[in-house]
């Protein structure tokens, strides 16, 4: 991959993602705060963002959205190692989910 | 203002007791979550769902929420539910319907039966507010589970500790731990 095809492939998930965000905020908010993991005040910047805001923002050599999951412990549910007891894949994707949403809660509850 | 019904007011009901017939509400939850009479709900029932709403009372016990697999998918409704009532204002209601579509949507993304129905989790919410059952931090995976009022400070969940017969039932679609 040379960087110019790193440029436009980086460019196309920025816009991918951008795209969804908008839909998913403007078809419910609430429900988006909760999908995309982001802020209120995130959410009222992103739907606001014109189609020529959004091409330029998605031009860029960053890639926008962040990696959701930050904790080992939430990974290696995910992702079903060095899990001792319970280790059907499903199951630990449950409980993944549980610490996703949970710990979310958490940090806005500290804005 | 004159008081009498709001045309609005009806208008927001009969669009929330629409949804939750949709997603399966048993009548008394209609019944006391809008302002529309029994006869008004009646008729919504069936024009919605196409068939009389079942009879016979409503679960009361906390008990189904405590066991293993049903523990399961009411800590994720309710972390789903926290998530929205600390990110946004919505009406109570409004809060359990989204809840509900997202652990739905989380159900069919991880082919998992919901074991939870809607007429269950809007209970779960009312026993919460009624300081009944809460949602208590697991000291293993620092995850939130739905437990007792008063559980001791060395809670640990279900999935990190699973008691010796979970896992195990015959019911094709439950959870299994290996």
């Amino acid at each position: 991959m040379d960087s110019e095809q790193i440029l436009a492939e980086i460019r196309e998930a920025n816009l991918t993602y951008l795209m969804l965000a908008q839909n998913l905020i403007r078809k419910d908010r609430a429900e988006a705060l909760f999908r995309l993991g982001v802020t209120e005040e995130a959410a009222d910047l992103l739907v606001m963002l014109s189609t020529a805001q959004l091409l330029k923002i998605a031009s860029s050599n960053m890639l926008l959205c962040r990696f959701r999951v930050d904790d080992d412990l939430v990974w290696n549910l995910l992702t079903s190692h060095n899990v001792k007891k319970v280790d059907n894949a499903t199951t630990t994707q449950l409980h993944a989910s549980i610490l996703m949403a949970g710990k979310f809660a958490e940090s806005m509850a500290a804005h | 203002m004159a008081v009498g019904k709001s045309i609005l007011n009806e208008s927001r009901d009969i669009e929330r007791a629409v949804a939750l017939i949709q997603l399966g509400a048993r009548l008394q939850v209609l019944e006391y979550e809008t302002s529309l009479s029994y006869e008004r709900l009646l008729r919504l029932y069936k024009e919605v769902a196409g068939k009389s709403p079942s009879k016979g009372q409503l679960p009361f016990s906390t008990d189904w929420f405590l066991t293993w697999q049903p523990n399961i998918h009411a800590s994720l409704f309710l972390n789903i539910h926290e998530y929205l009532s600390k990110t946004s204002e919505l009406e109570e209601i409004d809060t359990v319907i989204k809840a509900f579509r997202l652990y739905n949507d989380q159900m069919t993304a991880s082919a998992i039966e919901p074991i939870l129905s809607v007429t269950r989790a809007w209970r779960l919410v009312k026993f919460v507010d009624n300081g009944m059952l809460t949602l208590t931090k697991c000291t293993c995976c620092r995850g939130n589970f739905v437990t007792e009022p008063y559980e001791n400070r060395h809670f640990v969940c279900g999935l990190c500790q699973p008691p010796a017969r979970a896992g195990k039932g015959a019911a094709s679609g439950g959870l299994r731990l290996h």
